[in-house]
């Protein structure tokens, strides 16, 4: 009896000094060796010390959105993976689920996001928005309503949006490179 | 001929008993190693089998049923989670 309570001391005191990663870090670490990428999407990070703060560039090869530059910030709470990742768009663009203020609307990143899912489905999925634009969950009504009820001039939008110029009084970040 | 032992170092494996893959889907850690919050594997962070025959640690999945996206769903395959007996 009295080495098992040694055996409890001994273990609460390790507890104390043992240097613990948390638990979302220990995560996102596998998550950031399992990414299997396409060339179309590109992460990086500006400080290595701090893997839960990263930025993600996607160039997608097809679609209405082909020759942009899409910049995000991701954030990784320390709850992941309960806790979806945030992301943010660093510039003004013309999407329909993308706001002007650059908060982005994807079903797995806030209803359907679950603890099983990592960080590659979620740059596939981020990656799935320009490829197709879904004009039933709009966070820019005004570019929504243009993808359903005129797809020529929203094409034409998008690819003047991208050049980076004024449209309806919005500068819009020049994106193409 | 006599032998002496002198001395013998015992070793042991232990495993769960599960049928399907061996990692926690939530943490993605080995189901033999304990869930990011525990510090020792074995009793003290145990696994869990759903009626849908995914396993997670049981302390991953008490979290995310906790939460309030998970609606009391299991995250492989959003079928209803029910503790398999």
């Amino acid at each position: 009896m009295l080495k098992v309570w040694k055996m409890k001391k001994q273990q609460a005191s390790d507890e104390k000094t043992k240097p613990r990663n948390s638990a979302a870090k220990i995560r996102i670490q596998k998550d950031i060796s399992e990414l299997d990428l396409p060339s179309s999407i590109s992460i990086t990070f500006p400080n290595e010390e701090d893997l839960l703060k990263f930025e993600v560039v996607i160039k997608p090869d097809e679609g209405y959105y082909k020759n942009g530059s899409f910049h995000f910030r991701f954030s990784i709470s320390e709850n992941y993976p309960h806790d979806p990742p945030k992301v943010q768009c660093t510039q003004t663009i013309y999407h329909p689920n993308i706001d002007l203020e650059g908060k982005v609307c994807l079903n797995i990143l806030r209803e359907d996001w679950k603890p099983v899912l990592n960080l590659n489905s979620v740059l596939i999925g981020l990656q799935f928005l320009f490829l197709e634009p879904n004009p039933d969950d709009p966070l820019n009504k005004e570019a929504a309503s243009e993808l359903r009820s005129n797809l020529q001039s929203f094409k034409r939008k998008v690819t003047r949006s991208m050049g980076g110029e004024y449209m309806d009084n919005v500068y819009y970040t020049k994106v193409t490179v | 001929m006599k032998i002496i032992v002198k001395s013998i170092t015992a070793h042991a494996k232990w495993a769960w008993k599960t049928t399907t893959n061996d990692i926690c889907g939530i943490c993605r850690l080995d189901f033999e190693a304990c869930c990011p919050d525990c510090l020792y594997p074995g009793q003290t962070c145990q696994i869990v089998e759903g009626a849908c025959g995914h396993i997670f640690h049981v302390h991953c999945i008490d979290k995310w049923l906790n939460s309030e996206n998970s609606q009391n769903l299991c995250p492989m395959d959003r079928l209803a989670w029910k503790k398999l007996q």
